[in-house]
């Protein structure tokens, strides 16, 4: 082990326990400190009802990189990923639904029933952005190169990825420059016809954004996302036991390769001498001497909550300040005394197919317009009256998360802002949750009557709980001007910061944006580069 | 009647017309053909009521290159700019924005809304200034291909990266966010007034569907705000006799230098054999050779109407029925029996000879732009007024008044009706919006002319009533324009070339692409590949 170094991790959510993995593994000691008195960050379950287990945030798996999982090993510490077949069920309000299945052909069959069309532009929609993907996978695999001082190494990646760009072929190439700065309702709009299956592609490129499907550059957080899992629509895959049950296994593969983990450690200054960090100081008033701070917190809250502002040059916190954060998104999570009955399964026959059915995600938001009009309310400080939902009943596939016959539903509700323009969120909770209930109740008419109890986390409660700055689950807006290079910033992209010693590893660094581990696995290496 | 020519201009509008001019003073045989009675294409005067010459179309200048100006020798074939000083917004408060040129003013007046704002407007100012500095080159450049391998594609992306590795990091910092973000998030950083903003970032709209707050805005910001009338940075001007005067100097040089210019001769076919242009087959049936078709319309039209589609590829085709047009602006050109009288600044004072503006706040411009995403023209629309007839009284009788009134958003695609039942309600929209801020308007108006997008499409050949012949989005510019592949003014047909607005650098009165497609038509054929 490298003598004298002391590595502090701040914050034990599942980026910075990969993070500290990774160090221990290159022979640091890590020391990772938790707030909350639960690991995980806004990767864990909760029982936020007497039997009821929910994923209070995140209720799916990015997935996880394939080298972070194999790296930590984590089905050794008992994680068990559950892939639910079809991955979306998207009900229309008329009573029909498609269904994504892994299997193109079989999804393709669902598809023809509203477009033979789209039925046959399907798999090529979906091989294309399989290739564009990998290209994609290299990009969140490295460490965005320094604009003005690119080392080799950098530039050995950019070579790499360039040739990745080239093996795409002209057609294809073109297609990856063209659809990068694009709206995503224009991408969809070039391959199909069917509003709902328009809709339910193109929710992946604004879920947890403060973009609507117009807006320009919501092509480009599809790609991005694709990245991690090239199906059409995204991962739907469940760890057994709940989301906290992956940031366990996380850190007990970490605390195996020698990471310390405290809880209820709550970070009150990363303290810094002479530009390089000295110490963090907790709220209790105990002073831990660090060689070097790695913070998994957001970096808004990282640069202008825990330093003293002194420590840095009054341009690059006004950036930081600039950096926008203002979350969209609000979890409803509901313990339900048995399984709703969607109106577009009510007529199969076989009850065990239709929960098969359900047991994926439950994309509502049926046409482009729908999705625009949820993201428009939000642009004026109010949240949608008629919103997005992402939905997962995690219990059918894992019946261990509710008692026996009952449900955990758990609801991704967009587009709540973080500042409302009348009142706070305090007051509109319960309307929110109404609406949310409201909503579903239109696609399973006899939902509300089963529903034991309902948790509500608004943007507000995802700040203070949380840390989530500006309620943002992904550590800050997944725009083109705060991606790769410029994720937070410009020049300060690389997990390094103006002072010494102090790195980031959070969903706020390159690549963000859903629980795949890639910003702690890059952090760590650059970190590991830096102390050696 | 068959005669031949070495190079068809297709279109009289300004960049046909340009094109012409540099292919006739190369020494070839030109002829221009225009399917109007009149020269200018959307850079056109007409004179619409007896005594009132409207600017129909395009009504302000300030993007036309310079090396143009002076290769055409411009000034000497009737050009004349005349400065447009200034910005006013009112507001509905009963206050006002009045931005002018002179620096030391527009400060005070911005300190008058907030001092904060009024030191970053300096800072903002000069920030913008190098921004200009470095994209303006790239605009007399033509794209390069990213996806080959051809040692001169390689070349010309890598003097591009040169150049942007010789920014400093600040610069690099802005440049990097102009690309990428809204103009409504890139002014958020640099000021807290909101008319100020919603002011600003009106120019990062125009001719777009997006909403200030659409990433890719802030990019038309700049685009706007490169104007040069000699050599100073953003200022604005009217061409003396309105814009047509400008397309009728170009024409004019374009005469001399022996090109023959045709009206009335509206194009119905380009004719093509074995994969190369051979001439056009005109309207009233007339077949016209040549050795090279350069058309200045749009992608829509020269590929998809004048062209059989089998003498295309399949996937270019394509690429074409996908290229973005989605017009969302209309013109209000009104004649007036005076000044109009605005409550927050009475008189006919120096705010009148500038742009009036009307874009009082963000929300304003965003709910402008919502409900033109649902198909309807905005309740209340981004207007952007001039009264040129105050620093050209040649355009109106003694005493009268001509306004021209740029609004937007005006979709071309309407969720109920057609354009032709709602163009009256359209223009009352527009007159009703002005007059909250100008009530004696109404009384004072002695006709009116309101162009929807589908009359730009139907009068003036631009397709969906894009005024800039395309979108200008990120996805539609530089070496996407107007087609992935092709962005270099060739096309799949030999000797057939593009030089209209559909191809970099894109709309405005800006003469580019007609420039820079005749050298890349003239490179062509000193190589003998026409």
């Amino acid at each position: 082990m490298p003598a004298g170094q002391n590595v502090v991790i701040v914050g034990g959510g599942h980026n910075a326990l990969v993070a500290a993995f990774y160090l221990a593994r290159g022979g640091f000691k890590p020391l990772v400190l938790e707030r909350r008195d639960v690991i995980g960050g806004a990767a864990v379950t909760e029982e936020f009802h007497p039997g009821f287990k929910g994923p209070t945030l995140a209720h799916t798996v990015g997935p996880l990189r394939a080298d972070v999982a194999r790296d930590m090993q984590l089905e050794k510490f008992g994680f068990e990923l559950i892939r639910p077949d079809p991955r979306v069920f998207a009900p229309a309000p008329g009573g029909q639904a498609l269904l994504f299945y892994d299997d193109h052909a079989r999804t393709a069959e669902s598809i023809a029933k509203f477009s033979p069309a789209d039925a046959r532009n399907y798999p090529e929609f979906a091989r294309t952005l399989e290739r564009i993907a990998q290209v994609f996978a290299q990009v969140v695999s490295i460490t965005p190169p320094s604009i003005d001082h690119p080392s080799p190494d950098a530039l050995w990646n950019l070579f790499k990825v360039g040739r990745g760009f080239r093996g795409l072929g002209k057609k294809e190439m073109f297609r990856l420059l063209r659809w990068g700065p694009m709206a995503v309702a224009d991408l969809v709009a070039e391959f199909f016809e069917t509003e709902l299956l328009r809709a339910v592609i193109a929710a992946r490129g604004i879920f947890g954004t403060a973009m609507g499907p117009w807006s320009a550059g919501s092509s480009a957080v599809l790609l991005l996302r694709s990245a991690a899992d090239p199906h059409p629509v995204g991962s739907a895959a469940y760890p057994r036991g709940g989301m906290g049950a992956l940031t366990r296994a996380l850190a007990e593969s970490a605390q195996r390769a020698g990471v310390e983990i405290r809880t209820e450690s709550e970070v009150a200054e990363i303290c810094v001498k002479d530009g390089e960090v000295s110490a963090v100081l907790l709220v209790d008033g105990t002073e831990i001497p660090a060689t070097a701070v790695v913070s998994g917190a957001d970096p808004q809250r990282t640069f202008l909550r825990m330093v003293d502002p002194v420590h840095f040059d009054p341009d690059f916190l006004m950036k930081v300040q600039h950096y926008r954060t203002s979350g969209t998104s609000a979890k409803i999570n509901l313990a339900l005394s048995g399984l709703p009955v969607f109106s577009a399964l009510a007529s199969a026959d076989d009850p065990d197919a239709a929960r098969q059915m359900l047991s994926g995600r439950i994309h509502i938001g049926p046409e482009i317009d729908y999705l625009e009009r949820a993201f428009d309310a939000s642009k004026y400080g109010e949240f949608s009256r008629a919103p997005y939902l992402d939905v997962t009943i995690p219990s059918i596939a894992d019946p261990s998360l509710a008692p026996e016959g009952q449900h955990v539903m758990s609801v991704y509700m967009q587009y709540a802002p973080y500042k409302l323009k009348n009142g706070g969120w305090s007051a509109q909770r319960e309307e929110l949750a109404g609406v949310v209930l409201g909503t579903l109740a239109a696609y399973a008419p006899n939902l509300p009557r089963l529903v034991l109890a309902t948790q509500t986390i608004t943007p507000q409660d995802l700040e203070e709980t949380y840390g989530l700055t500006g309620g943002h689950i992904f550590h800050g807006e997944l725009a083109l001007d705060q991606l790769f290079t410029m994720r937070p910033l410009l020049d300060w992209a690389r997990y390094r910061t103006p002072i010494r010693g102090l790195f980031l590893c959070g969903s706020g660094t390159h690549p963000g944006s859903g629980l795949t581990g890639a910003s702690g696995a890059n952090a760590a290496r650059e970190i590991i580069h830096d102390l050696r | 009647m068959s005669s031949t020519y070495d190079i068809i201009v297709i279109g009289g509008g300004h960049n046909g017309l340009v094109n012409a001019a540099y292919l006739a003073r190369a020494g070839k045989k030109v002829l221009v053909l225009e399917r109007r009675h009149v020269l200018g294409g959307a850079a056109v005067t007409e004179e619409i009521f007896p005594g009132f010459k409207f600017s129909v179309c395009s009504y302000v200048v300030s993007l036309l290159r310079p090396e143009i100006i002076r290769d055409l020798d411009l000034p000497r074939h009737g050009l004349e700019i005349l400065p447009l000083d200034g910005t006013f917004t009112p507001m509905p408060n009963g206050g006002y924005l009045w931005r002018v040129n002179d620096h030391g003013k527009t400060r005070r007046e911005i300190a008058r809304h907030s001092r904060v704002d009024a030191e970053a407007y300096d800072e903002f100012g000069k920030a913008m200034v190098a921004m200009c500095r470095f994209v303006k080159p790239i605009l007399a450049m033509t794209p390069p291909d990213p996806t080959t391998l051809d040692p001169r594609d390689l070349k010309r992306l890598m003097v591009l990266g040169r150049r942007f590795r010789a920014l400093s990091s600040e610069e690099k910092y802005n440049l990097i966010q102009l690309m990428t973000m809204s103009a409504a998030d890139f002014l958020d950083q640099w000021f807290e007034t909101d008319v100020l903003k919603a002011t600003m970032s009106a120019s990062g709209i125009i001719g777009t569907f997006l909403g200030i707050r659409s990433p890719g805005t802030a990019y038309v910001l700049l685009h706007h705000y490169m104007g040069e009338i000699d050599g100073a940075f953003r200022a604005w001007g009217f061409s003396r006799g309105g814009t047509g005067a400008i397309s009728n100097a170009i024409a004019d040089a374009a005469r001399e230098a022996g090109a023959e210019i045709r009206t009335q001769a509206g194009v119905a076919k380009i004719l093509s054999r074995q994969g190369r242009a051979t001439g056009v087959v005109l309207e009233s049936g007339e077949e016209i050779r040549a050795s090279v078709v350069s058309s200045s319309v749009d992608p829509n039209l020269t590929f998809l109407k004048f062209i059989e589609p089998a003498q295309l590829p399949s996937e270019f085709l394509e690429e074409v029925r996908r290229y973005k047009y989605r017009g969302s602006s209309g013109k209000v050109n009104l004649a007036l029996d005076a000044l109009p009288d605005f409550k927050c600044l009475p008189g006919a004072g120096a705010h009148l000879r500038g742009a009036i503006s009307i874009s009082p706040g963000i929300e304003y411009m965003e709910r402008a732009y919502d409900d033109a995403k649902y198909g309807h023209f905005s309740r209340r629309p981004y207007i952007d007024i001039v009264i040129p007839s105050l620093t050209d009284p040649s355009v109106a009788p003694p005493g009268k008044h001509v306004l021209s009134c740029f609004v937007q958003y005006a979709p071309y695609k309407l969720a109920e009706g057609t354009w032709d039942d709602q163009r009256e309600a359209f223009g009352d929209t527009v007159i009703e919006t002005i007059s909250e801020y100008a009530p004696n308007l109404k009384k004072i108006i002695r006709g009116r002319q309101v162009l929807t997008p589908l009359d730009l499409e139907r009068d003036f050949g631009l397709t969906q009533g894009n005024i800039f012949q395309g979108e200008l989005s990120l996805e539609q510019l530089f070496f996407l324009r107007p087609v992935p592949g092709w962005a270099a003014y060739r096309t799949p047909l030999k000797n057939l070339y593009m030089c209209g607005s559909a191809t970099h650098p894109g709309g405005g009165i800006m003469g580019a692409p007609g420039r820079l497609a005749s050298i890349a038509i003239l490179k062509d054929w000193k190589l003998g590949r026409n």
